[in-house]
């Protein structure tokens, strides 16, 4: 379980304070959405959860499984299972995807790799994604597609096996076909872990449409203003996010 | 550090050759190059805390050059690299990679020069230092073209491992020692065949 509670996030260098007071709880099997309109911090939130160099959480505190992981390093954050599905994933001339995950598994497990079991999930994986066998032999991200690049971030999830995922803007860039084989690896994630709970951050609804919802949070201004079901995200396209500007009370599932 | 003996060596690509060469170098060097009509030439130098001096000379008509040039400085060291376009529709891609550990300088003269009656020739070179303290680098990328029919480029960048690059590594469960090590093997040895370079991998290690 993931808590988010009364968080202040704040750009290091400019000072600036992104996210004001936020808070959402999400409990193992459940899967959240955020949307809001662009500049209201929902990448900010996401690289905050993981740590990233450039924002500071100034106030409130996060916790996973019940723990603080405010002041752990990026990559121990990983280690207890939480994964950031990129929006603009990172290339590294020169790392193989293959040396990447064979590094990070072992890492993450703390033994060595079993290179069987390790190459048959690979292969599984690589399969139901629809990428050739070779890509994992190529430089991480390096020479990919838009559509490549999201499908090298669910590739990541299948072998690492996180526990807690978010997916910052994973549909966008993604044709038809490509954002049905993500959301359609994504629930097959889901469903042989179940445990497993889902953060998903997106302008719009057509990728919850392949999802299973529990909750759409509406953020606006750095903070989440309202909180529902699909029924709000439908609400959200039909009507936009100017419909919301008049915002009732925050009925988050807290 | 006084450095003394400098080999010299001279390699020529005959006519219609193709040529790879893949070597470590744990001295000072000069080598000259001359390749010939259709000759091509493959190198993949790894300099061990060396200065080294390379000229190659593409003497005949579509003569092609690729070059990368890949070195750990512990010291103070210096790479000049001068490529001479003597002939029509020759081509020359030049890859420049230095790692300076320490707080001391290490400087890359890269010259492209294309004759004027060298016509429809591509020539370009990517150079890139990273300092892993506070290293004083250099680079002088060079182009002198006396042609208007030519393709060319040049890039240079002189810093550290981007943060980005780590931040994506370590978001993946990997330590920051070792997305170090994975960044400087891939800055290193990108392209390069790690079987043949034993040496050159321990000074990774090492690094």
């Amino acid at each position: 379980m993931i808590e988010i509670k009364n968080i202040s996030v704040k750009i290091k260098e400019e000072d600036k304070l992104v996210i004001h007071d936020l808070s959402l709880t999400i409990k193992d099997g459940e899967v959240h959405a955020i949307m809001g309109p662009n500049g209201t911090g929902k990448s900010t939130l996401s690289k905050a959860i993981m740590g990233h160099y450039k924002y500071e959480v100034v106030a409130g505190d996060i916790l996973m499984d019940g723990e603080s992981i405010k002041k752990l390093e990026v990559n121990e954050r990983a280690k207890k299972g939480i994964f950031l599905g990129m929006q603009d994933p990172t290339v590294i001339d020169g790392v193989t995807n293959s040396e990447l995950l064979k590094n990070a598994k072992q890492e993450i497990t703390g033994e060595h790799i079993n290179y069987f079991d390790f190459i048959k999930t690979v292969d599984n994986a690589l399969k139901n994604l629809e990428f050739e066998e070779g890509m994992v032999h190529r430089h991480v991200n390096k020479g990919f597609s838009g559509g490549e690049k999201k499908k090298n971030e669910i590739l990541q999830l299948k072998v690492l096996k996180p526990k807690f995922i978010i997916l910052d803007e994973i549909d966008s860039g993604l044709d038809v076909d490509s954002l049905r084989i993500v959301c359609e690896n994504i629930n097959q994630y889901l469903k042989e872990n179940k445990d497993a709970s889902v953060l998903i951050i997106t302008h719009y609804p057509r990728i919850l449409e392949y999802i299973k919802l529990d909750y759409v949070h509406i953020m606006n201004q750095g903070t989440i203003k309202k909180t529902g079901t699909m029924e709000l995200a439908k609400e959200i396209e039909k009507l936009g996010y100017h419909s919301i500007n008049d915002i009732r009370e925050n009925d988050s599932n807290e | 550090m006084n450095k003394i003996e400098v080999k010299e060596e001279i390699i020529n690509i005959e006519n219609d050759t193709e040529k790879q060469i893949e070597k470590v170098s744990d001295s000072d060097t000069k080598t000259i190059y001359n390749v010939g009509e259709n000759g091509w030439l493959v190198v993949y130098l790894y300099g061990i805390n060396t200065s080294n001096v390379v000229e190659i000379n593409l003497n005949g008509e579509n003569a092609k050059v690729e070059f990368h040039y890949n070195m750990i400085n512990y010291d103070s060291n210096s790479y000049q690299i001068t490529v001479n376009h003597n002939c029509s529709h020759t081509e020359s891609n030049i890859y420049n990679h230095g790692l300076n550990v320490f707080d001391h300088s290490l400087r890359f003269d890269i010259n492209g020069i294309v004759k004027k009656d060298s016509k429809s020739c591509i020539c370009n070179q990517e150079n890139q230092i990273i300092n892993l303290k506070d290293g004083h680098s250099t680079i002088l990328p060079n182009l002198l073209i006396d042609n208007y029919d030519v393709i060319s480029s040049h890039s240079a960048f002189i810093g550290k491992f981007q943060e980005e690059l780590l931040f994506y590594l370590m978001s993946r469960g990997i330590s920051r020692k070792t997305s170090y090590q994975l960044l400087i093997k891939g800055f290193l040895l990108n392209g390069g065949n790690s079987n043949l370079l034993k040496s050159f991998m321990k000074q990774i290690e090492k690094v």
